[in-house]
């Protein structure tokens, strides 16, 4: 369960399909060489000054000194400013999935609604996130912490379309013999879709959270970028304005990281708890 | 273990559907709350949020923050629109503070093309600071910014033009750095033996000098041309009045009196920040520039770029602006004020104001 289960479930429960060479390496050792490829590299090249980075050691005391002590010039350590980005996130996220999902499963469900809304979402989703600040001051204009909502607003944009179109193919990939089934039987609409189409559609929704969730997270960046308090986005960019604090960044990204693949790994596991059939 | 972290995830839904969006905006109380054992209770904190200039002015219409610090025109621009009025500008707190200035790259050498350059920006400064041009300068500064003629007005009664900068003002500048622990390198590390052997290099006054002593003598002295194959990429920040000079050197023709001509050995770049420029400088794709003070000192010595000052463009034109219903800097504790940067010119300047009244500011 690793940082790139953003693919399907089987991979999670069986293995992988391959080649089949290198068989005798187990997994947790390759886990381990990669690992240490990259720190041999990076320690190479800040030691052979081909880049001017610092050391993987000096880095992971910055980091350590950053969660324990905090960074000085802001009076705050990393775990908290880490919190103040993920809380965005995390509200952001929440609203993204109950518009999306409902929305995503109306327009499975309902054909009509789906050509409606179809060429609107089509032309909506490839405006990156980012472009959506400067109108968004403008919608938000009048809430009073236009700041706050515009930086929800990003990362919500950003998680939005990959739950829809997880929602959408969820529903419309199930077997029409299922819903044929369960309307000879009588059910009615509501049953069918409570008991029928939501159980069958709950690893595709699943999935597009687990990737809207990770676009969310990477959009915190970009949403920070129009400033307010101080979240992991614009910690990075301000040691970047500072100057000489190449650990600091390097932390920064670090975090990110780790705090991503922690989300990634959460709601895999909810999903296993709550999506047993899969 | 499953139902510890599905609890958790529940937990976490939880909090962001009652959190909500609109109350967070008070939370700064509650984060303070946890460093309070540091500090004595009756220390009265203002709140900084960094933001870029742009979006301040949103902000404070909206009332999300209570005031900003930024430079011009983005003060006038605001209290112009009636969002707020000023507090303080740059001389009510910090006489005569750096700001913009002209630097060279250090590997360019080409003493012709430096002197040519020096020459025209002294030249436009006298132009702009000539009370007979006034008319024509509002103009000029007008046509640069893109704002109408009342708000660069009010814009220009901020700012100093200036041709050098004072060095025992840009030495307090360095000293805030060293306090508010900025510096990661020491200007020892960079191969100087104290504070003012750097400041002497990198205050590279010698053309200046030069230049000003020649004209001071005789107006209409010219230096050299610079030869049509000798090429110089000029860089300045878009639409920032500080540097008008250069826009005045430009369209009142002092460029090409000294043989440099727009478009064809003068090529101008346009950087949104003065961040950007010292990046330019690094990889060498810009020979001489318009910053800021700020940025050019924190980065020739935290990145080690190997910049020298040759001129300034201006002192002052930064201030801070407030919600009208502000009207005293003690007003301002427990306030939220949006900053551009830690360690811009603006912040230096802010954090001196707010501890001459016994404010603490803390970043949000």
């Amino acid at each position: 369960m690793g940082l790139f289960d953003y693919s399907t479930a089987e991979q999670v429960t069986g293995r992988s399909a391959g080649l089949g060479l290198f068989k005798r390496f187990n997994d947790k050792l390759l886990r381990i060489m990669s690992a240490v490829t990259i720190l041999i590299i990076w320690q190479l090249t800040a030691s052979l000054q081909l880049l001017e980075l610092p050391s993987p050691i000096t880095t992971l005391g910055v980091f350590i000194d950053l969660i324990i002590s905090g960074d000085p010039l802001y009076n705050r350590t990393l775990p908290e400013i880490v919190w103040a980005s993920l809380q965005i996130v995390i509200r952001a996220c929440a609203v993204s999935i109950i518009v999306a999902v409902s929305l995503g499963i109306l327009m499975g469900a309902v054909q009509p609604l789906r050509k409606y809304l179809e060429a609107i979402l089509e032309l909506l989703r490839p405006i990156p996130p980012l472009a959506w600040i400067p109108l968004a001051y403008v919608i938000f204009a009048n809430t009073g912490s236009p700041t706050e909502y515009v930086q929800v607003f990003v990362v919500f944009v950003g998680a939005f379309f990959p739950i829809l179109l997880n929602t959408i193919h969820g529903i419309s990939m199930i077997n029409r013999i299922y819903l044929e089934a369960a309307r000879t039987m009588g059910a009615s609409p509501r049953q069918i879709l409570r008991q029928v189409m939501l159980p069958a559609a709950l690893p595709s929704i699943f999935n597009g959270i687990r990737v809207g969730f990770g676009v969310g997270w990477m959009s915190i960046v970009a949403a920070e970028f129009v400033g307010g308090k101080l979240g992991i986005g614009y910690y990075i960019w301000s040691s970047y304005s500072v100057g000489g604090r190449t650990a600091e960044i390097i932390s920064g990204m670090v975090a990110i990281g780790i705090v991503g693949s922690l989300i990634n790994k959460v709601i895999l596991l909810t999903e296993k708890r709550l999506v047993p059939w899969r | 273990m499953k139902k510890a972290l599905t609890s958790i995830l529940v937990l976490l839904f939880a909090i962001a559907v009652f959190a909500g969006c609109s109350d967070s905006g008070n939370n700064g109380g509650d984060q303070e709350g946890k460093n309070g054992t540091q500090e004595p209770a009756e220390e009265k904190l203002v709140y900084l949020t960094q933001t870029a200039p742009p979006s301040m002015l949103e902000q404070l219409e909206a009332g999300e923050i209570d005031g900003f610090i930024a430079w011009e025109p983005f003060n006038s621009t605001a209290v112009t629109d009636g969002y707020g009025k000023y507090l303080f500008t740059s001389q009510d707190v910090w006489d005569d503070h750096p700001c913009c200035v002209l630097a060279i790259n250090e590997n360019f050498t080409d003493e012709t093309t430096i002197e040519a350059l020096v020459w025209a920006h002294i030249k436009a400064v006298r132009f702009i600071n000539d009370p007979a041009n006034s008319e024509k300068v509002l103009q000029y500064a007008s046509d640069f910014t893109g704002k109408n003629e009342d708000v660069v007005k009010k814009s220009l009664e901020n700012i100093t033009y200036v041709e050098y900068p004072a060095k025992d003002e840009f030495e307090e500048y360095y000293n805030s750095l060293v306090e508010g622990k900025l510096l990661k390198n020491s200007v020892e590390s960079i191969g100087y033996t104290d504070s003012n052997k750097f400041f002497e290099s990198f205050l590279k006054t010698s053309v200046y000098d030069k230049v000003s002593g020649e004209l001071d003598k005789d107006a209409g002295w010219k230096p050299a041309n610079v030869p049509a194959e000798t090429k110089v990429r000029l860089g300045y920040l878009a639409a920032d009045l500080h540097q008008l000079a250069m826009f005045v050197a430009d369209k009142e023709g002092y460029y090409s009196q000294v043989g440099l001509v727009n478009g064809e050995n003068l090529e101008t770049k346009v950087f949104p920040n003065g961040v950007a420029v010292m990046e330019a400088f690094k990889a060498k794709d810009v020979d001489m520039a318009y910053l800021g003070g700020a940025p050019a000192t924190l980065k020739r010595i935290n990145d080690d770029i190997p910049v020298e000052i040759v001129a300034g463009a201006n002192n002052e034109g930064s201030g801070l602006v407030v919600k009208n219903e502000i009207n005293a800097l003690a007003d301002m504790a427990g306030k939220t004020i949006a900053v551009p940067g830690v360690g811009t010119v603006q912040y230096t300047l802010l954090d001196k104001a707010l501890r001459e009244e016994g404010l603490r500011p803390v970043i949000k």
